[in-house]
């Protein structure tokens, strides 16, 4: 039988979402402050965590963004690898960045760059979640044979 | 390789299909003569591909490539029609014609590739597909191992042609064939060029099949027929005489490049015959002999003169012209009758008539009569070596190899379709449908169309000669008829060829003896005890170093980090310094006890648990040491990875604790060898952070990217724009790391999983 730990199943989701938010926003402020989609993509690993340890390593695979952490990182890689591809329209060499309009709030622009720090961010949470969940779904499986 | 029993399944692809799958060859061929119509040679092809690097994709049709190539397509189109018909009702069909298809691509490349590393590229491909082809029926562990021999054999030959190539492009420093003909031989003999020439004969060797790399060569016949026809006697195993023959420009005066050439083309002409002679299988009766004639052929690319280079290319064209459709006759023999064992063959031709008439016109070419091309060739090999100093044992080997090339025709020819041993086993032969006797009909009469009309062949062959050769003009005695001193060679060639005909059983039986105690030293035995050696020495370097103990790890790179970094600082002890003495600030001298905080007190703890919360202090000791050092960056990432590694951590350690299975730390209090280390290990770093610290700092690269990040990138955080900008590249490289290291893993996990709690399998009651 599982042991449920009632703090920190009341806690973990608006943790789950206060910790995903702050990633998203250190991944949208790292051109111009610390941050950036390898730390965001840290943070958002934590929160994924934070929700195996709470609910299950299943539980927390199916909350990821496409509903697997290999699913995820495949399409990270994709994403910035394809915002690479613009540049060839404009007879640029791969990966020169293509800067659009201001959002119009904390200095944002949209941008090539934008898409490629999105992938780095997508392809770390989904990486190392997909690390922790295994090595936790192993654990799990250990003490359930005990 | 007899084809499985023609079971007609749902995969087995439609008479259409079939059809569809020949296009690929014609096409090409239809391309190839429409270029040779109407573009005049040497065309010149470029595309630019990484400029920075000098990398252009260069291709150049001369003279030698039009040949290679007519014989690529041309004896493709006959090939891929066989296939057709041979494997018809396979269920693997399809993948033959795929592979077919990507290996004709694939020679296409090579032969006409004008850059070293572009002719590397096809070459490996060649390799590969080769490998895929000899092991098209992997069910038999037979094909298997040819597989896989073929591939070691040509796939390292072809790592010794890839460093023979890089030493040659970067001493030339030019990667253009065509320009380091021109410029190879003004330039001085120097090591390194002679290792890149010593290399790429390797390469050119394993490739063709050359002593002591032959043995591979009759292994591959473990191929389907038309494969073996394709791969294995017109195109892939003349691209080693193909690249010796292309650089022969730029070493032939190399008194190396010449004498090795003749001697190991002697060298393989002579062994090839006389393994030949101990075979009963007709396949490999005629792999031997393909490892004679390609001894020939290198021993006349190392000849000098003209006439051994017209040579050389009519040998390739005549060799493909008669050698193909006598594969092709194997395979119907097989398919018709069965078998392939001479001994079981005999008085065919009442049972095979096209084929045995396929067989005779081969046979006539490759016997060297006249009226076939092969004796139109004799004429200019005699002729060349009559105005080469040709050395006498390539003389004799030459002869021999004429006379058993004479026997070898006899057999494949004769012997099975018209003697009649007595043992005839197969009664019940019958003949091929049209598919499989068009192609060795038409490729046989070609050579003897060639042979009654040989200024056909003129134009081509001079165009070859010319790019084998440094002068800009030659002059080819016109290819004829003629009937000079050529028949006083051939009748002594004929004549010691009949004899070793007739008496080809006692002979048989008379060099199974003397080869039975050769294969016991011989290459292939070598071969066999190299790969049984592969695993053993893999084994126990594995388990002497992977033996699973983290301390012993931990000891091990520790002791190699401070041996590599302390011989360097000794080393260059007197041009380093230390740097000024200077107070740390107090937020950096605060970091700096917590770490050694954390150090010292790791050392008094036995608990897991709490020794993982010490770990996790020494790292946000060393993030605060960042955080005063003015790296918030890197101080963040190292915050948040501490923290996830002591959560994900401290989950495992909790569990496995209440599993009751949390052992403490027990190790000794002292361990004098780790305390060595340690302490060697620390000191080397302490000193190194000094020295480093010492150096004059060289701001060039961090001005430059704090003084384009805003106004090139539009982002103030220059980490994150060297990042997703400036090198981009490299993230997106990093990323893609940690996907597929992720992709790699999950299977160990998965596995690791099922390891403690096997997949739910639906229960079967005993």
């Amino acid at each position: 039988m599982k042991a449920r730990v009632v703090m920190l199943e009341a806690a973990a989701k608006p943790l789950y979402w206060v910790i995903l938010a702050a990633s998203i926003v250190v991944l949208l402020r790292g051109h111009n402050e610390p941050g950036g989609g390898f730390i965001g993509g840290l943070m958002a690993v934590a929160a994924t965590i934070l929700w195996a340890v709470v609910h299950g390593p299943a539980a927390a695979q199916k909350r990821l963004p496409m509903g697997s952490a290999r699913r995820l990182a495949v399409c990270g890689v994709a994403a910035a690898a394809l915002s690479g591809v613009p540049a060839f329209v404009f007879g640029e060499p791969f990966l020169t960045h293509l800067w659009g309009a201001s959002l119009g709030f904390a200095e944002l622009k949209l941008s090539t760059v934008m898409v490629f720090d999105l992938g780095v961010f997508m392809a770390v949470w989904g990486a190392l979640a997909g690390y922790a969940l295994g090595l936790i779904e192993v654990d799990l499986a250990q003490a359930d044979e005990q | 390789m007899a084809p499985p029993a023609t079971t007609h399944s749902a995969h087995a692809m439609s008479l259409g299909a079939r059809t569809l799958a020949v296009l690929p060859p014609v096409v090409a061929l239809a391309a190839v003569l429409w270029v040779l119509a109407t573009q005049a040679l040497p065309l010149d092809l470029v595309w630019s591909w990484a400029p920075s690097l000098g990398l252009d994709l260069a291709f150049r049709i001369d003279g030698l490539a039009a040949l290679m190539l007519l014989m690529i397509t041309g004896i493709g189109v006959a090939v891929f029609v066989y296939a057709a018909g041979y494997l018809a009702g396979d269920p693997n069909q399809k993948r033959l014609f795929v592979l077919l298809t990507l290996f004709m691509l694939a020679m296409i490349g090579c032969v006409t590739a004008d850059h070293l590393l572009v002719l590397f590229m096809f070459w490996e491909a060649t390799s590969l597909t080769s490998f895929l082809l000899v092991g098209y029926f992997h069910t038999t562990a037979a094909a298997r191992k040819a597989a896989q021999q073929a591939l070691l054999v040509t796939g390292s030959g072809g790592l010794a042609l890839l460093a023979g190539l890089i030493v040659l492009g970067q001493v030339a420093g030019n990667w253009r064939i065509s320009e380091l003909v021109a410029i190879v031989p003004t330039l001085p003999h120097t090591p390194a060029l002679t290792t890149a020439l010593v290399l790429i004969m390797i390469g050119a060797f394993t490739k063709s099949a050359q002593f002591p790399f032959h043995f591979w060569l009759p292994n591959a016949m473990a191929a389907p027929t038309p494969v073996s026809a394709y791969l294995h006697s017109a195109t892939m195993v003349k691209l080693g005489v193909y690249l010796l023959a292309r650089l022969d420009p730029a070493f032939g005066e190399w008194a190396l490049w010449e004498w090795t050439l003749k001697l190991v083309g002697s060298l393989t002409a002579a062994w090839g015959m006389v393994l030949a002679l101990r075979e009963r299988d007709l396949k490999r009766i005629l792999a031997w002999s393909t490892v004679a004639t390609l001894g020939t052929l290198v021993m006349l690319v190392g000849l000098r003169g003209e006439g051994a280079a017209a040579a050389v290319g009519a040998l390739l064209l005549a060799h493909g012209l008669y050698k193909a459709p006598l594969f092709f006759v194997a395979g119907n023999i097989d398919h018709g009758a069965g078998t392939r064992v001479i001994d079981r063959l005999g008085g065919l031709r009442k049972q095979m008539p096209w084929t045995a008439a396929a067989a005779l016109l081969a046979g006539v070419s490759m016997a060297g009569l006249p009226l076939s091309f092969g004796y139109i060739v004799k004429d200019v090999i005699l002729d060349a070596k009559n105005t080469a100093d040709i050395f006498t044992f390539a003389q004799i080997a030459n002869t021999a190899f004429g006379a058993v090339a004479v026997a070898v025709a006899g057999v494949a020819a004769v012997r099975v379709f018209w003697r009649h041993p007595g043992i005839n086993e197969s009664c019940e032969a019958h003949e091929c449908g049209p598919a499989l006797v068009g192609p060795p009909l038409v490729l046989a009469l070609l050579g003897i169309g060639l042979g009654l009309f040989p200024f056909f062949a003129q134009d081509l062959i001079v165009a070859a000669t010319v790019s084998m050769i440094p002068a800009d003009e030659f002059e080819l005695a016109r290819l004829s008829l003629s009937l000079g001193p050529v028949l006083g060679s051939l009748a002594v060639t004929l004549g010691i060829g009949a004899l070793i005909y007739a008496f080809w059983d006692p002979l048989h039986q008379r060099l199974e003896s003397i080869a039975l105690g050769i294969g016991r030293v011989g290459m292939a035995s070598q071969y066999e005890h190299a790969l049984a050696m592969l695993p053993r020495v893999a084994a126990s370097v594995t388990r002497s170093l992977q033996h699973g103990r983290l301390p012993g790890y931990v000891l091990l790179a520790g002791t190699a980090v401070t041996a590599l970094i302390g011989a360097a600082l000794i080393g260059a002890a007197d041009t380093l310094a230390l740097p000024a003495w200077q107070w740390p600030g107090l937020g950096l001298a605060g970091a700096a006890a917590l770490t050694a905080l954390g150090a010292l007190l790791a050392l008094t703890v036995s608990d897991r648990l709490v020794l993982l919360l010490i770990v996790g202090l020494i790292g946000y000791g060393s993030a605060l040491i960042f955080v005063f050092a003015g790296a918030p960056d890197v101080a963040f990432t190292q915050f948040t990875v501490e923290t996830v590694f002591v959560i994900v951590a401290a989950s495992v350690l909790l569990k496995l604790k209440r599993m009751g299975r949390a052992r403490s730390v027990r190790e000794p209090w002292l361990r004098p060898g780790a305390m060595a280390m340690s302490i060697a290990f620390g000191a080397v770093t302490a000193a190194l952070v000094l020295v480093v610290a010492a150096l004059p700092f060289d701001p060039a690269l961090s001005d430059y990217f704090g003084r384009v990040s805003v106004p090139e990138a539009f982002g103030r955080n220059v980490v994150n724009v060297v990042l997703v900008d400036f090198r981009a590249l490299d993230t997106l490289g990093e990323i893609a790391v940690v996907m597929l290291s992720l992709l790699a893993a999950m299977t160990l996990l998965s596995a690791a999983r099922d390891h403690v709690r096997p997949r739910k399998a639906p229960r079967s009651k005993p």
